[in-house]
């Protein structure tokens, strides 16, 4: 084995950001939850509408694991099917974070701020992964 | 017709569009046309108003406090400038917290939502919605299905009581009435008792006119009141022909018919009012009724006529006298009184007069009433009837600038303090008889002479000054329905001399008369009902075979 910087592959930045974005997610989970209960006790927020925020958030949430572990293991493994695949979950939870932003039904300030943090973060993991596929196929 | 109606109510029952603009939106403008006080924001005011007004009540007028960003009307007083002048701003009010709505992607969270306007379509399902047990309430005897006209049954009840509705031969008595706008709906009975006068518009079109029943007089009298024994025919009291142009003239005969019909480009013989009016016995028994009307004719120009209708009922054997509450005085109506006959031998009869007929205004209680001129001598003779729980107040001044004859002043004033003929008893209830004795309350007079303390001797003659009439009364029966029931009334006159002063100085004496209404009422006591008896009936034959 040669421990050798240049034949490893593997993008460091991206692992450190895989790292930050699984507590960030935790944390913006657990923020956006407690938003929703305190909106459906201020305000009027009937069933209906309910539903779908939660159901929203809930998705994300599940899809978060799959995307962390398999970039996760593509970028250090340095397999681009998988780190593929974990770009594909992100523009999944792109779309998701976008309706949270956008038609949820109360948009509250901190709401904005948390998801447009969230945003960056995928934004920037994506640049970094379609680099690193780069690296790996070429 | 019944499609302008629709349509018209249609048109008159879609509530306005709500105004969001915080800019137009003004709390505390009440007064439409009008500046309402110290009300910045009020479209109605003027600069010259602003200037008078002391503070803003309304500083800002926001919309909901949680949006991030919004606009907000700002008015204050600038009191600086000569004259004040009021600054209106619209400005961008930021919300620092973070929990603020950035966006609200449910737009009825933000604003109060536009009730739904009942139609015939949604009443029910708006009933079951938001009906309580307030509106639900209705007592079985007035589920009358007007589709389906059902035969009423006769052995229910036996006679009729207050409120019920008075049946006929097809469904009830109808009294056409305005229900939620004012079109006449024929749906409403005329309840048994209840002295009922409503006013409603029916369409109408000379094309029509024949047809539509509800301008027929034979609509009116056709079934016959069902009286439970037997059936009482309406009878036509009396016809009165209003003309186009508003005169009335009562017709001789009044057995004749008179049915719609079309001359020329007029309807004639519509029915503009009906008065029914219905004789019921002591038990409760319809033994009369009869219908007075009123007839009129429509051009072709005549879309809708308003129609008035009334019924009233008078007991068998007495006198129609409006009452002033059953039985217990209802605030604000005329305190009833009357006389007795003088010169009877038994003093226990009593004749009484007429009470309370609008054309013997002269035999209510009544109280001098104000007039602008407040001269004592000048009066009219205008007195004010007397309203149960009304405490009144009147008066005027008596000049005296010349001497004056003492006796003749003094009976004068008493004329004008208690007016021409001033009743002696007093009805104990709203709708006392005359016949029942014991429910009228001798009026006591009491006199008071102000004695001043000089060298006047006790033959100087007394004049009234004041007239003050107290009525005291109690609140009787349940504690859930009190009645207001007259106990006394005391009518106190004071007298003063009346010094003579030297010619050329002139004096002003107030001469006042009150009324006042005080409440004796004990404090109620608890009734409990009756503990339940144990009612043990042993069989008939439990001794069997030993009895």
């Amino acid at each position: 084995r040669i421990l050798n910087s240049s034949s490893q592959l593997s993008s460091l930045p991206l692992q450190i950001l895989f790292y930050v974005n699984g507590i960030y997610s935790i944390f913006y989970f657990l923020a956006t939850l407690a938003m929703i209960v305190y909106k459906s006790q201020v305000f009027s927020y009937p069933d209906d509408f309910l539903a779908p925020d939660l159901a929203v958030l809930f998705l994300m949430a599940m899809l978060e694991v799959p995307r962390l572990y398999l970039g996760v293991k593509g970028n250090l493994r340095e397999e681009e099917a998988a780190l593929g695949l974990s770009l594909g979950l992100t523009v999944g939870s792109v779309v998701l974070s976008v309706y949270l932003l956008a038609w949820q039904t109360y948009v509250l300030w901190a709401d904005v701020v948390l998801t447009a943090v969230l945003l960056c973060a995928y934004g920037l993991e994506s640049g970094l992964k379609v680099t690193a596929i780069a690296a790996f196929v070429s | 017709s019944a499609d302008t109606r629709g349509a018209a109510q249609a048109r008159a029952c879609s509530a306005p569009a709500p105004v969001t603009d915080v800019a137009r939106l003004c709390v505390c403008d009440l007064l439409v046309a009008q500046c309402d006080v110290n009300c910045c924001c009020d479209p109605d005011c003027s600069p010259e108003e602003f200037s008078l007004f002391t503070a803003c009540s309304v500083p800002v007028v926001i919309g909901d406090s949680h949006l991030c960003r919004q606009k907000a009307a700002v008015y204050s007083l600038d009191v600086e400038a000569n004259p004040p002048e009021r600054i209106f701003q619209l400005v961008d009010q930021v919300n620092p917290n973070i929990f603020c709505i950035h966006a609200a992607n449910y737009k009825q969270a933000l604003y109060l939502r536009s009730p739904k306007m009942p139609t015939p379509e949604n009443f029910d399902d708006l009933l079951n919605e938001f009906g309580s047990a307030a509106f639900n309430a209705e007592p079985e005897s007035w589920n009358v299905d007007t589709d389906v006209p059902g035969p009423p049954d006769a052995n229910e009840t036996q006679r009729y009581e207050y409120g019920i509705p008075i049946q006929t031969e097809d469904a009830f008595l109808r009294l056409p009435s305005p229900v939620v706008s004012s079109w006449c709906s024929d749906a409403n009975p005329a309840g048994f008792l209840v002295n009922q006068a409503t006013k409603c518009i029916r369409s109408v079109s000379v094309e029509k006119c024949e047809s539509i029943q509800a301008l027929n007089m034979l609509f009116y009298i056709n079934s016959s009141i069902l009286a439970f024994v037997f059936q009482v025919n309406i009878s036509v009291q009396s016809i009165v022909v209003q003309s186009l142009d508003g005169t009335r003239t009562l017709l001789n005969g009044a057995d004749v018919l008179r049915l719609p019909m079309i001359l020329d480009e007029l309807c004639l013989n519509i029915v503009l009012g009906v008065s029914y009016h219905v004789t019921y016995t002591d038990t409760g028994e319809i033994i009369e009724a009869a219908a007075a009307f009123v007839l009129g004719a429509i051009t072709k120009e005549t879309l809708s006529i308003q129609q008035s209708f009334q019924v009233s009922f008078t007991q068998v054997d007495t006198k129609p006298a409006p009452l002033s509450g059953n039985p217990g005085y209802v605030v604000g109506l005329p305190v009833r009184a009357g006389f007795s006959s003088q010169g009877y031998p038994f003093p226990a009869e009593f004749l009484f007069a007429a009470l309370g007929l609008s054309t013997n205004k002269h035999r209510q209680l009544s109280i001098l009433q104000s007039t602008p001129t407040q001269d004592c001598l000048a009066a009219q003779g205008a007195r004010a009837p007397v309203l149960f729980g009304y405490n009144m107040i009147s008066g005027c001044k008596l000049r005296i600038t010349a001497p004056m004859k003492c006796q003749p002043l003094a009976q004068t004033l008493l004329d004008v303090l208690k007016g021409q003929s001033f009743p002696e008893y007093v009805a104990s209830f709203g709708n006392s008889q005359a016949q029942d004795v014991l429910d009228w309350v001798p009026i006591t007079h009491l006199h008071i002479s102000e004695q001043r303390i000089s060298n006047t001797s006790q033959s100087s003659c007394q004049i009234p000054v004041s007239f003050g009439i107290e009525v005291k009364w109690t609140k009787y029966g349940s504690l859930v329905n009190p009645q207001a029931r007259i106990v006394n009334v005391t009518a106190t006159l004071t007298t003063t001399t009346l010094k003579q002063l030297p010619s050329g100085r002139e004096r002003t004496i107030p001469v006042t008369s009150s009324v006042v209404f005080t409440d004796i009422s004990s404090p109620a006591e608890p009734g409990y009902k009756a503990w339940p008896t144990i009612n043990i009936k042993l069989p008939f034959d439990f001794f069997y075979p030993f009895v």
